[in-house]
């Protein structure tokens, strides 16, 4: 394609390319602390393309396609090339990524050992995970948890972080400006602005740590602490991974180990302050 | 649900199984489906023979050795009806 940008994040190497400029420089942009590869071999190439050859000028419209394509995903105008250009990441990843048991989930690190948190879009797990990140914790991803098949370890996939309409203000107020990508009003999901983050989990986005908590948080309601059985976090996990059905029996082996080794709680929380002070207490009385 | 008069357990290496608290799992390696099954699918499976075939009457025989399992024709009736389901899964053989 015309424009074109070869990222490397945690273990995958993503080739994107772009029938217009204007994505790709965001990407350089946002993606600047990241190893930039050009010539390597992509795990995925994402495609950002127009509707039809006239939509490449006429109010722009981009279709994501890519190794990995979603027939029914909707266009979007040339001024969310930047989420088309994630969304596209993202999806090759869940549909393609074979290498770990892929958990929708966010991840920090603490001391070698890791914080999982997985739930339902708007949860509140994405937010979390990004505060904590800028209050000591290494931030792994917002998006996705990669269990190894073998030593059942959570490897990093610190992509951007996509902070979502009440979250960016959140965020904005403890992140340096430089660190923040456009905002992006009126997607379908509402606002989104991107975060870069912290450049020690750039640096460190290929170490892995042994996991140590799981966490069912929930936005919203009063604030309440319960464990979850080992059956239930089994079910839910499969849900939440993209992968388990095509890994079959290493994905059985390595999600039964995570579920019999990992304590699992479900957290309710009104603000992010107490949903910070909640998991900081989880994680002491772990050790 | 067909029910036949006898069954018998799968080779060993044929399903792996994993106890979690209240539920067990258990991984068909053939068709690589995941089964999630509590009490008493499990004790069923351990008390069928992989050579030797067995009826619901033979099983709950067995069980009733190690299990207290009440009014013994709808404990039969119940063993029937699991084997066969777990018959139509692929997780036990029937004859």
């Amino acid at each position: 394609m015309k424009h074109h940008i070869t990222i490397g994040i945690g273990p995958a190497v993503f080739r994107v390319g772009s029938a217009w400029r204007d994505p790709i420089d965001r990407l350089a942009s946002l993606y600047a602390a990241y190893p930039v590869l050009p010539g390597a071999i992509a795990d995925f190439s994402v495609r950002l393309e127009p509707v039809s050859p006239l939509r490449r000028w006429l109010r722009p419209s981009i279709f994501i396609t890519g190794d990995h394509g979603l027939a029914e995903a909707a266009p979007m105008s040339l001024a969310h090339g930047l989420l088309a250009a994630e969304m596209g990441m993202n999806l090759q990843m869940a549909l393609g990524w074979r290498r770990h048991l892929l958990l929708h989930a966010s991840s920090v690190e603490k001391d070698g050992r890791v914080l999982v948190m997985t739930g339902e879009s708007g949860s509140g797990k994405s937010t979390l995970a990004a505060q904590l990140g800028e209050r000591g914790w290494r931030l792994m991803g917002d998006e996705f948890a990669l269990l190894d098949l073998e030593s059942g370890w959570i490897f990093p996939f610190p992509r951007l972080v996509s902070l979502k309409n009440s979250a960016i203000g959140v965020l904005a107020a403890d992140v340096p400006e430089q660190r923040m990508g456009p905002l992006l009003a009126g997607t379908a999901k509402g606002d989104i602005r991107h975060l870069v983050p912290r450049s020690t989990a750039i640096d460190r986005m290929e170490a892995g740590g042994q996991p140590a908590l799981l966490l069912f948080p929930r936005f919203g309601g009063d604030a309440d602490i319960r464990p979850v059985g080992q059956a239930e976090v089994f079910m839910r996990l499969t849900q939440a991974s993209t992968n388990y059905v095509a890994l079959g029996e290493a994905g059985f082996r390595a999600l039964t180990r995570f579920v019999q080794n990992v304590p699992a709680h479900a957290i309710d929380f009104p603000s992010g302050e107490q949903a910070i002070a909640m998991v900081e207490q989880l994680w002491a009385e772990r050790a | 649900m067909t029910r036949l008069s006898r069954y018998c357990r799968l080779e060993r290496d044929a399903i792996a199984a994993c106890a979690l608290d209240g539920m067990t799992l258990l991984y068909h390696r053939a068709s690589g489906q995941t089964h999630m099954v509590i009490s008493p699918v499990p004790e069923i499976l351990d008390a069928l023979d992989e050579t030797r075939p067995a009826s619901p009457a033979d099983i709950h025989r067995h069980m009733s050795q190690r299990y207290e399992l009440g009014d013994a024709a709808e404990a039969v009736a119940l063993i029937g009806a699991h084997l066969a389901e777990l018959a139509g899964l692929g997780l036990v053989r029937g004859l």
